[in-house]
């Protein structure tokens, strides 16, 4: 069975289901993964941190709080922070231009947040498609483990 | 002012604000290709954040995806969006030749990105007038990919300001044969200031 992670939206899900994140560009998909309960969750974020003062609620929209939010559910669900490995993918900078803004390193300062905040968990990063200026959806193999990043503009397929 | 709190005239008001400079984008897009354009009335909706890439066709649907940023006396997106054989239909046109499937390459992403200028320019400036303010496009950007990766720029940058953002859309098509229509879909996004300023000025207030 396949379940869909919207935009900002973070699920939890055990084998052998599958989670899946349509289109990212600058958005950032993470996957947190315990081999042994063979549980693990995927979220679909669009900013990097979460600023002081935002409601709890709009955690999955960041992230670094994302990824702290999702360890802990993990963790009531039964798996163990310890064990758990994480993969990545997404970060683009989708438009090229000539003139620099703010926007244009979102996707690269996505992609940075989750290293330092995954560094700063002690959660290993074992897999990493990030960047570049094409669009992905990733498919989460609960089963597996495997991270698919699917780009439709070359049809290919990478497998973290 | 919040999104969600808008009421039937304003919505209206917004409708009828694009629908102005719509007309006039049309306009110069018909010039430009040599057909007629035809508009449909345009919609106002303030929809989650998350359901954007649905509402453009699928997030997984390629598309060519032009956006430009307002600048002046208001701040907001345009983005225009054509499905992949629409594409491919402009640029037929406007380069007066067959060509065999999209291929991106420096003339055909020009081609495509002046018309992204001249659509918003048009647009833009006749707003502006409507509302005496001086609104500016930004240069032009263009991806080639997935729907949901081309919009979620602007969703990023609109999200900052909340989970809801409010989209004006007016789709629009050319060529009376179905099998040969361009289709495209023009979103403006203003942010939330500068909705205030639109509905203040519509009022009357300065």
């Amino acid at each position: 069975m396949i379940e869909r992670v919207g935009i900002a939206e973070l699920k939890i899900a055990s084998a052998p289901q599958r989670l899946k994140a349509y289109g990212l560009g600058s958005c950032l998909a993470v996957a947190l993964y315990d081999p042994c309960t063979r549980l693990g969750g995927l979220v679909h974020s669009l900013l990097p941190q979460q600023r002081c003062g935002e409601p709890p609620a709009g955690a999955p929209k960041f992230v670094d709080a994302a990824i702290r939010l999702m360890v802990a559910e993990l963790s009531q669900a039964g798996a163990d922070p310890a064990r758990l490995l994480a993969k990545s993918a997404g970060g683009a900078n989708m438009f090229e231009s000539h003139y620099l803004t703010l926007m244009q390193s979102i996707g690269v300062r996505n992609a940075r947040s989750a290293r330092e905040t995954l560094e700063e968990l002690g959660i290993p990063l074992v897999g990493e498609e990030v960047g570049g200026n094409r669009g992905r959806t990733v498919t989460f193999d609960l089963a597996t483990g495997r991270l698919l990043v699917y780009c439709a503009r070359d049809d290919r397929t990478v497998v973290l | 002012m919040p999104f969600c709190d808008l009421n039937e005239v304003q919505l209206d008001t917004l409708k009828e604000i694009s629908n102005i400079g719509m007309g006039h984008a049309a306009t110069a897009l018909s010039q430009m290709i040599g057909q007629r354009i035809t508009l449909r009335v345009p919609r106002v909706s303030v929809t989650e954040i998350k359901e954007v890439p649905d509402r453009l066709g699928g997030a997984e649907a390629l598309m060519v995806g032009i956006t430009l940023q307002i600048l002046g006396d208001a701040r907001g997106s345009i983005m225009l969006l054509f499905p992949q054989e629409s594409a491919h239909r402009l640029l037929c046109c406007l380069l007066n030749r067959e060509e065999r499937g999209l291929v991106m390459n420096e003339l055909t992403v020009s081609a495509l990105k002046e018309v992204g200028n001249i659509l918003a320019s048009a647009y833009l400036s006749a707003i502006g007038n409507l509302l005496h303010k001086t609104l500016i496009p930004s240069v032009p950007m263009l991806a080639y990919d997935m729907a949901g990766a081309v919009a979620d720029y602007v969703l990023i940058e609109l999200s900052q300001g909340g989970d809801l953002a409010l989209m004006v859309e007016t789709d629009f098509s050319a060529g009376a044969d179905d099998a040969k229509r361009i289709r495209g879909h023009f979103f403006l996004m203003p942010d939330p200031q500068t909705l205030d300023i639109f509905l203040r000025m519509i009022r009357g207030e300065s």
